[in-house]
């Protein structure tokens, strides 16, 4: 695997969601990688957000930490964007 | 859409600061006005915070708008007038509005977290956002049961009981898209009647996994990690009552974007900019259309006649004024 110095980003999504659309179009803007989890086809990752107690999207985890839905100022704090 | 993300890192690596219009939001009014000041060759810069389209991005399908018989989705909608609205030059950047200044010289300033930019007139379309419930665990629950998006999070209440609180189009619109996942959605409402037009009525009265509860409000939200327990009162009775649910959907309607314009323009008691029939405010050069102005009847056609109306008046403003900045002129490009 190459080395990243990006924080490990994974998004939850469902299948209509355009808040999971924008989130996902503002890491690419800012040039982060991520994984997308679609919780509607992805059992394991609905669990995952069930554990959490979190029945809602997106939630973007980074490096474990989620945060729920677009929070831009949340995300931007956590990334860091400058 | 590589595309549209192209045209957006090209607005920004331009680092012009100085436009002809600058446009604050990108609903349908917003759109529309870019389409029309930059078809008539205006430099034009349209700020979004969110996402293009706006609301309208929220609707599982769109019935009202002419030119689709049969419906069309709202991302889908957004994304069209979006592409449309490009194609003439319209540039635009994501970011949010923090002020507006009257600078020297009859200008405009727009400060942004990205920058400052000026423009000789602006169109406000900054629209509403949905108003939160209000109550006490509200922020809590955010995201753990409660819920401002039924096609974003109805999955996750499949053969489980939800309630939505509201009784507009939108309420009866999520009820009805929630009555597919959900085993039973209760429509909490404060009135004795819907206000959601009567073909959406129609719809949700039939419905088998529908149930009124009238005359009520949501006055607390219980439970240990996520929503479990509804605090309701009747508000005629005033009696008290408890509610299980596994999520609530939050539809109790709009608030206009018009914070950060309250101490220069006229608003009235509500926050809705107040504008003349030209989408003229109460300062020379600046406009107003869609959602965010007084008496707008909040319909995505009636915001694009707006964004018309608007992009015309600026464009009249601008000629009247004779201080349009001319794209070729070298000194608008902000390099200096």
């Amino acid at each position: 695997m190459p080395v990243s110095s990006q924080p490990r980003i994974i998004i939850f999504t469902s299948s209509s969601c355009p808040w999971c659309n924008r989130v996902k179009q503002y890491l690419r803007e800012k040039r982060f990688r991520f994984r997308e989890v679609n919780v509607e086809r992805d059992a394991d990752g609905a669990r995952e957000l069930r554990r959490r107690n979190i029945k809602g999207v997106p939630v973007v985890l980074i490096n474990n930490k989620p945060i729920i839905g677009f929070d831009k100022a949340k995300i931007d704090k956590l990334l860091p964007i400058r | 859409m590589e595309r549209l993300a192209a045209a957006r890192i090209t607005a920004r690596r331009q680092k012009v600061t100085r436009y002809e219009v600058i446009i604050i939001g990108g609903g349908p009014a917003g759109l529309t006005a870019g389409l029309y000041t930059s078809r008539a060759g205006l430099r034009s810069l349209l700020i979004e915070r969110g996402m293009f389209g706006g609301q309208m991005a929220n609707a599982t399908l769109v019935e009202n708008y002419p030119g689709f018989p049969e419906g069309i989705a709202g991302p889908e909608l957004g994304l069209l007038m979006h592409q449309q609205a490009v194609r003439y030059g319209l540039e635009e950047i994501t970011t949010e509005v923090t002020g507006l200044t009257l600078t020297q010289g009859q200008l405009y300033g727009v400060s942004t977290a990205e920058g400052d930019f000026e423009a000789a007139a602006i169109i406000i379309a900054a629209g509403s956002e949905y108003r939160k419930l209000g109550v006490s665990g509200d922020e809590t629950f955010s995201g753990r049961g409660i819920s401002y998006c039924a096609t974003c999070d109805g999955f996750f209440f499949r053969d489980q009981e939800v309630g939505v609180v509201g009784g507009g189009d939108t309420a009866i619109t999520d009820a009805l898209e929630l009555s597919r996942h959900a085993s039973k959605v209760y429509v909490i409402h404060r009135r004795d009647q819907l206000r959601a037009g009567k073909a959406l009525q129609e719809q949700a009265f039939a419905h088998p996994k529908l149930e009124f509860i009238w005359d009520t409000v949501v006055d607390e939200l219980l439970g240990n990690k996520v929503l479990e327990e509804l605090k309701l009162r009747n508000v005629k009775t005033g009696q008290q009552s408890t509610l299980k649910v596994d999520g609530l959907f939050v539809a109790v309607g709009l608030m206009p974007n018009s914070h950060i314009f309250f101490d220069i323009l006229d608003l009235d008691d509500a926050g809705y900019i107040i504008t003349d029939e030209m989408m003229a405010t109460s300062l020379p050069g600046i406009f107003a259309a869609g959602d965010i102005r007084r008496n707008s009847p909040r319909q995505i056609a009636a915001a694009v006649g707006d964004g018309v109306t608007a992009a015309m008046s600026g464009f009249k403003y601008i000629q009247e004024q004779g201080n349009g900045i001319r794209t070729a002129n070298p000194q608008a490009d902000g390099k200096s």
